[in-house]
């Protein structure tokens, strides 16, 4: 197969984050000092030789993007101060927009006033065909999905996931179309699928193995609660926990145990998960976003459009979110509580949907190359121990 | 005023007079021995002052010199002795130049400080019996805390001069020495002592230091024990050196496996540094022969970014070491850690096949880089360039020249170099200086009205 230059690819890149690794000269410190960096994934340095001599397929294809958190270890000790680690960061915004068929993606990274407009008006006809179809606003009781009926919320939420699953599942094809090829997956050869599925999904995602005992090593060692890795995973598990609670809140539905919007007490299982969820959630998009409003490291010294309409968006859904709770189990009747719900629902509704085309996107791309990188052909023999930490 | 005064006494600070010579040299490292050699050559007077009790500067503390393996001490030395020797020079060690004004001549007044010796400098012979009855033994600071010394000492046994000088700040004022002293030339009451000297040129020859250990934190910040800097494999390998052997740090084992990690704080913008020292090829490839000969079984590797060896006789030098079986491998060093047994494990990326190298060594010698030295900026209003070292307005055309008219600078106090180059730009300096100095001359022998006006074509 002919290898494909891509000249433009180094410029094309700049326009997704702060690169500067032409001063690079590839003396290979960044892969050394990295602490997830191993033998068979090596980088920073491999990927910036690839947008250097402009492989754009080799970079797409790189399963090592997604396998960094960036610590920023990387770019405190490049001795060109050529910042490996941010170069990655907007790697990972090319590869999220190119993945993306629609176009979208590049929109939202490229330009970033037209993608602050273009969310704005995303949001205003949300709203706006939500508002058209809105019921009464009862003064005696809170019922909020009188107001907004529930059906056209679980009927918009429905349509938007499907729409997601898909947008991920063409853009990990994508992904997948050069990777596979790359890291040598054969037909016939036994792979440990199961095994590689549970580590990824429970030891990496969920348990954050990777970011917790290697990516966090940091000196100053702040307190647990400040230490980036559960900052990351506070974020990560009040996403999905909420997105939990709701799906069951609408099987409950569904299933006609209860109806949504039904009062229950603030101890009721589902509820119950949603809040806790829901504060993890606050918690961590508020210490990420103060971090990035003080530049407090490496890491957060360079905020593109794209970092900060992902975190505001889940700050803003979280918090409205948690106000609407307030109002449900506040005497009513909380009149704002109806405005608060349309405003929570529209913000949760556009980051829902902007998930393939927006950093958030990672949540598919990062779990399918921990996935990949953990997936071993299973030796038909014993294999002879290998000695660790050698060459 | 006039005449110059006896070099001899110029070691008794109570009767050193002040001075009147043509050029001031101020550091007693190689550059500044040379370029007062050159200057006093020409028979012009100069004033050499050192900080330091002996002259000889960071050379003297090396092993050998590279390309040509010339023992350090066998050529440095003599330099070191005829400066002491000369008459047209004055040596002035342990002073300080406090102050530089101009005379309103062309000319300068420094106000320079003696600091004791707390000994009759004209009275000491040297012969160290004062050494031998101290009771307090420190770490010998001219081995970078190695060996060990007294409280009362010579320098080190090649000082210039041979005179002893007590630490003040460890001495427990016993008088032991002053008892064993033949010549009574032990001094407790000795004061600083300042003085002028009028002079129409300077020749700033500062010299640099060394990158500190604890420099970068990934190499375990000056923490790991079997982690040395070149300079203190220096004086492992030199013949004075303090244990006549190489031996490692924390269990002085002699190392097995010895590894170089280059640019160890040049070419590091981590560190503020993005120059090239020029040297740490060269003398870790030096060290690493040096190396090969008294350790024959051991094995020898060198990291580095790029190996620049571009002097005279240099990449032929870097040839011969590969050829003797010293191993290098391209990749930046980008962590020390060590072992259970304090062996330093080096992690690198090796650059020709993109592959995590994760290897243990007994022995890790950082190829520190050069740092500026001195800052001439309150004193000799020489303000530093960028990268720290003396700013030279014009670099190209004329390398020694400060902006000041008559002030000189040379060595690495003006930019890292090795030894072949400050003696070189010492010469260079020192035939600026010597050019200023006659037209200084000329012009006052002819007058101010008698310059000549230059036509206008």
């Amino acid at each position: 197969m002919s290898t494909r230059i891509e000249p433009q690819l180094l410029e094309d890149l700049k326009a997704y984050g702060k690169v500067d690794v032409e001063a690079c000269f590839n003396c290979g410190n960044c892969t050394a000092i990295c602490p997830l960096s191993e033998n068979d994934a090596t980088f920073p340095r491999r990927m910036i030789r690839m947008a250097q001599v402009g492989l754009r397929d080799d970079l797409l294809s790189s399963k090592e993007l997604w396998l960094c958190y960036y610590c920023g270890e990387c770019t405190d000790t490049c001795p060109r101060q050529a910042a490996p680690g941010e170069f990655m960061a907007a790697a990972r915004g090319y590869a999220i927009s190119h993945y993306d068929s629609l176009g979208l993606g590049k929109l939202l990274h490229r330009r970033p006033f037209w993608a602050v407009v273009f969310m704005i008006i995303l949001g205003i006809v949300l709203a706006g065909f939500m508002y058209t179809r809105h019921g009464t606003m009862p003064y005696d009781t809170l019922g909020l999905f009188e107001f907004i009926p529930a059906e056209l919320i679980h009927n918009i939420g429905v349509t938007a996931m499907v729409f997601v699953a898909l947008a991920g599942l063409w853009g990990l094809v994508n992904m997948l179309r050069h990777e596979v090829q790359r890291s040598g997956l054969r037909l016939g050869v036994r792979y440990n699928w199961w095994q590689a599925l549970i580590d990824t999904i429970f030891r990496e995602v969920l348990g954050q193995k990777r970011y917790r005992e290697d990516c966090d090593r940091d000196p100053d060692a702040p307190p647990w609660y400040l230490k980036k890795w559960f900052i990351h995973a506070s974020t990560m598990w009040g996403f999905l926990g909420l997105l939990a609670a709701t799906s069951l809140d609408f099987a409950t539905a569904l299933l006609g145990i209860k109806e949504t919007g039904a009062w229950v007490p603030i101890y009721s299982p589902i509820r119950l998960l949603g809040t806790i969820s829901g504060l993890f959630l606050i918690y961590g998009t508020t210490v990420s976003i103060i971090k990035r409003l003080t530049k407090a490291d490496r890491s957060t010294e360079y905020s593109t459009v794209d970092d900060w309409a992902f975190l505001i968006m889940m700050w803003l859904s979280g918090m409205t979110g948690f106000a609407v709770e307030v109002a449900i189990y506040l005497p009513p009747p909380q009149m704002w509580a109806y405005w608060m719900l349309l405003v929570h629902i529209v913000i949760a509704m556009e980051m829902l949907l902007l998930i393939p085309f927006t950093k958030f996107a990672h949540i598919f791309y990062r779990t399918m190359a921990l996935y990949l990188h953990a997936l071993k052909p299973i030796p038909e023999k014993t294999p002879e121990p290998v000695p660790a930490g050698t060459d | 005023m006039n005449s110059r005064p006896d070099p001899n006494e110029s070691e008794n600070p109570m009767n050193t007079p002040d001075l009147k010579v043509d050029a001031l040299v101020v550091g007693g490292g190689i550059a500044g021995m040379q370029s007062a050699l050159d200057l006093a050559d020409q028979g012009y007077r100069v004033a050499l002052v050192e900080k330091e009790a002996s002259i000889g500067g960071k050379m003297i503390m090396l092993s050998k010199v590279f390309p040509t393996l010339d023992c350090c001490s066998c050529i440095t030395t003599p330099k070191m002795s005829a400066v002491a020797h000369h008459d047209n020079i004055t040596l002035l060690t342990t002073c300080d130049v406090q102050a530089l004004h101009t005379n309103g001549n062309g000319g300068y007044t420094a106000k320079v400080q003696q600091n004791p010796r707390y000994i009759d400098a004209d009275a000491c012979t040297g012969c160290r019996q004062c050494e031998y009855v101290c009771p307090i033994d420190l770490p010998a600071s001219y081995d970078l805390d190695m060996g060990a010394t007294r409280a009362i000492r010579v320098p080190f046994s090649t000082a210039v001069p041979q005179k002893a000088i007590i630490d003040i700040e460890h001495c427990l004022l016993c008088g032991k020495c002053e008892k064993a002293c033949p010549t009574d030339a032990v001094d407790f009451s000795q004061q600083p002592f300042t003085f002028n000297i009028e002079t129409n040129a300077v020749v700033l020859a500062t010299g640099f230091q060394t990158t500190p250990t604890d420099a970068k934190r990934e190499y375990g910040g000056g923490k790991l024990l079997n982690v040395i800097d070149a300079l203190s494999m220096e004086r492992l390998l030199a013949p004075t050196g303090p244990y006549g052997h190489i031996l490692r740090p924390s269990d002085g084992k002699e190392p097995e496996s010895i590894a170089y990690v280059q640019c160890a704080g040049s070419r590091d913008q981590s560190l503020g540094v993005p120059y090239c020292s020029r040297v740490c090829c060269m003398y870790a490839i030096k060290q690493a022969m040096l190396l090969s000969g008294a350790l024959p079984m051991a094995d020898i590797t060198i990291y580095y970014m790029d190996i620049r060896t571009f002097g005279k006789g240099y990449e032929q030098f870097y040839q011969n070491a590969k050829a003797m079986g010293i191993e290098f491998v391209h990749g930046k060093v980008a962590r020390i850690d060590e072992d259970s047994e304090h062996n330093p494990v080096i992690r690198v990326e090796t650059i020709e096949n993109g592959r995590i190298a994760e290897r243990t060594h007994d022995l890790v010698v950082l190829s520190v880089g050069m740092l500026p030295g001195e800052n001439l900026g309150p004193i000799f209003d020489v303000q530093p360039a960028d990268d720290g070292f003396a700013a030279i307005p014009d670099p190209t055309l004329s390398p020694s020249a400060t902006g000041h008219p008559g002030v000189f600078v040379t060595g690495t106090a003006s930019g890292p170099m090795d030894i072949v180059d400050s003696i070189i730009m010492a010469g260079a300096a020192a035939a600026q200086a010597a050019a200023y100095l006659e037209t200084m001359r000329s012009s006052v022998a002819a007058g101010p009205t008698a310059i000549p006006e230059v036509a206008h074509v």
